[in-house]
């Protein structure tokens, strides 16, 4: 906007411009912080700067309040420099108004060609640089728009975060592509070959050059078109996979006694059900083959197998198998039953009884540790009165000298008289 | 033939065929002439290639349906009907706690970690995931969410539904037989004409 022109003196209007443009830049420079908060929290927060500042904020056409009862808000202009130089996309502008832009042209290149008509030198330079400005910004524009749309799609509309807002944001994007399409079609290159009529510049500028880019353009944004649309179908098949999910799950849950079809007993029964049951093709050894004895007994050799320490694999894991705990449990009953039968046959002395010269005198096939073990168990088992009727004394010794975990090597024991009489 | 055996058996044993779970053996199915030669074989077993919809996935079905087959299907069909709504459930919890735009489909990655502890995180996921662990679809019997978790992951890998490419790693692919579910809800929605359309919108949680 600014611009020097040192042929100038100071006082003309266009360095007036100048420095006022360079002390607004400035202002931005030195709130930029605040500017920065405001665009994103949507207002500006006036105890932040100084009352003073504040005020050239507003004169410097920075800020503004859009109603008396608002608080104080960044110029539309602004927000919009913002949103560009930063490329949100949650804010950036697509400015497809091509019809204003063509008329300004008209007018420019009228105001240009008027001034070459009277020999103005110094006011046709300066009507074609402006000119020039124009279409470059025309242009740019367009560019612009279409790079931010580009990183729409390629953000697969990131910016906002959920399915139904992209879908918005993607029908957005195309009506602001088609608006940019029609704005093209409304560039009339016969007009302004017309328009430039003899003059080069004129012609390089409005016609060879804008055809060029206008025609890249176009290109470019029909790419994105398609894009876009694709982008589109696939948004709505997620969200009818989603709905569809829920409003199954919820149908489900709301009749419970729903049900479906006999889908596998029609007569056409549909792929979806049509899944055979698993065969498992399974295979032996064979000795049939001559040829494959050899090869079978290197393998057979190979294999680290004892007849031995054989293991029979582990049957169906998760269940227990019935017959052989009721086994055990049979055993475990007799173990029982066979120290019941010693704590009775100690009644019949008077001195302690050894249970290891029971197990043996009995003729009893249980180990001898575990016979003590269940001894022990059940003397310790009985109820507290039981248990002082009968004086059980451990016999035991130290594992070796240095080892002092103690052994119980046997275990007697004595009907007590006193307190079985006294019962 | 015999490049195909162990393709054969992987299909005989009842294994659903897709990109992810396996992408060697989906790309040679993709050949029309590698099918005719495995139907031809699968011709007396009474079984035939067959493949989704969407072309997705691979499996095997009866050639002809004689009643040992049609008996078969519909013991399979009720356990399919049962698994349902705690597939859509799990789907739907999926979807929710990660913060996904779209349902679950074919090819999406779950770290198991970043579930469980955004399930964790939630009461009320929590509490719904709890409720559907203890389905009989996902048989978990354990009041531990950890326990839990691990279950449901188990049995989605077992039935196919999840792939664990690596076995140390924690992260699992949703395979084609998602799409096979979804294109069977579809299938029971129009059949049943049910009214899934004129329900009331189900917001997600966000």
């Amino acid at each position: 906007m600014a611009r020097t022109n040192k042929a100038n003196n100071d006082q003309s209007p266009q360095s007036r411009l100048h420095a006022l443009g360079v002390a607004r830049l400035g202002l931005i420079g030195k709130h930029s912080e605040q500017l920065m908060h405001a665009y994103i929290s949507g207002n500006f927060d006036e105890s932040s700067v100084s009352e003073s500042a504040l005020d050239k904020l507003v004169k410097a056409r920075l800020l503004h309040r859009p109603d008396e009862n608002q608080p104080l808000a960044l110029r539309p202009d602004v927000n919009s420099l913002i949103a560009s130089l930063t490329e949100d996309e949650r804010k950036r502008q697509i400015n497809a108004d091509v019809a204003g832009q063509l008329e300004q042209i008209r007018t420019r290149v009228k105001h240009f060609s008027d001034a070459q008509f009277r020999g103005d030198y110094a006011a046709s330079e300066h009507h074609f640089q402006l000119l020039t400005e124009k279409v470059h910004d025309m242009t740019g524009q367009f560019s612009d728009a279409i790079a931010s749309l580009w990183n729409r799609l390629n953000s697969d509309f990131g910016f906002v975060s959920n399915l139904g807002d992209k879908i918005r944001e993607n029908e957005l994007a195309q009506k602001q592509l088609r608006r940019l399409l029609d704005g093209f079609e409304l560039i009339d290159f016969n007009e302004l070959i017309e328009l430039a009529q003899s003059s080069g510049p004129l012609r390089k500028l409005l016609v060879s050059q804008l055809q060029v880019t206008i025609s890249d353009h176009a290109s470019s944004l029909l790419e994105v078109q398609k894009r876009l649309v694709e982008l589109m179908a696939r948004f709505r098949q997620q969200q009818e996979r989603a709905q569809l999910i829920s409003n199954m799950a919820a149908f489900l849950k709301q009749h419970p006694n729903f049900v479906v079809g006999d889908y596998p007993n029609r007569s056409n029964v549909p792929v979806h059900f049509n899944h055979a049951a698993p065969i498992i093709a399974s295979a032996s050894v064979a000795l049939d083959k001559v040829g494959d004895q050899q090869v079978l007994g290197d393998v057979v050799r190979a294999l680290d197998i004892s007849t031995i320490s054989y293991v029979p694999p582990l049957e169906s894991g998760g269940e227990f198998d019935l017959e052989q705990e009721l086994a055990i449990e049979a055993r475990h009953q007799q173990l029982k039953q066979d120290v019941e039968s010693f704590f009775i046959a100690t009644f019949e002395h008077r001195e302690p009884v050894s249970a290891i010269d029971y197990l043996q005198t009995q003729g009893l096939d249980w180990d001898g540790e575990m016979w003590l073990f269940q001894v022990i168990a059940e003397h310790e088992g009985l109820a507290y009165q039981l248990r002082q009727r009968f004086d059980m004394d451990k016999k035991r010794a130290f594992a070796s000298e240095f080892n002092q975990v103690e052994i119980i090597s046997d275990v007697t024991i004595e009907v007590n008289v006193g307190q079985y009489g006294a019962a | 033939m015999i490049e195909h055996g162990p393709l054969l058996e992987t299909l005989l044993a009842g294994a659903s065929i897709c990109q992810i779970s396996d992408e060697e053996a989906f790309r040679r199915l993709k050949d029309e002439v590698v099918r005719e030669e495995l139907n031809h074989f699968l011709r007396p077993l009474n079984r035939r290639l067959a493949q989704s919809q969407d072309g997705s996935v691979f499996f095997l079905a009866y050639q002809e349906l004689n009643s040992s087959a049609r008996e078969h299907l519909s013991k399979e069909f009720k356990q399919t009907i049962q698994s349902l709504l705690p597939l859509l459930e799990w789907m739907q919890l999926v979807q929710e706690s990660l913060g996904r735009d779209g349902a679950l489909s074919a090819g999406d990655t779950i770290q198991f970690q970043e579930f469980a502890l955004r399930t964790e995180d939630n009461q009320s996921l929590r509490q719904r995931f709890s409720q559907l662990a203890s389905d009989r679809f996902f048989k978990s019997s354990s009041d531990n969410l950890d326990s839990q978790l691990k279950q449901v992951f188990k049995r989605l890998k077992e039935t196919g539904y999840l792939h664990q490419p690596h076995k140390d790693r924690q992260f699992y692919l949703v395979t084609g037989k998602i799409e096979q579910l979804i294109e069977m809800v579809c299938f029971i929605k129009d059949e049943e004409s049910l009214p899934l359309d004129e329900m009331p919108q189900q917001e997600s949680m966000f």
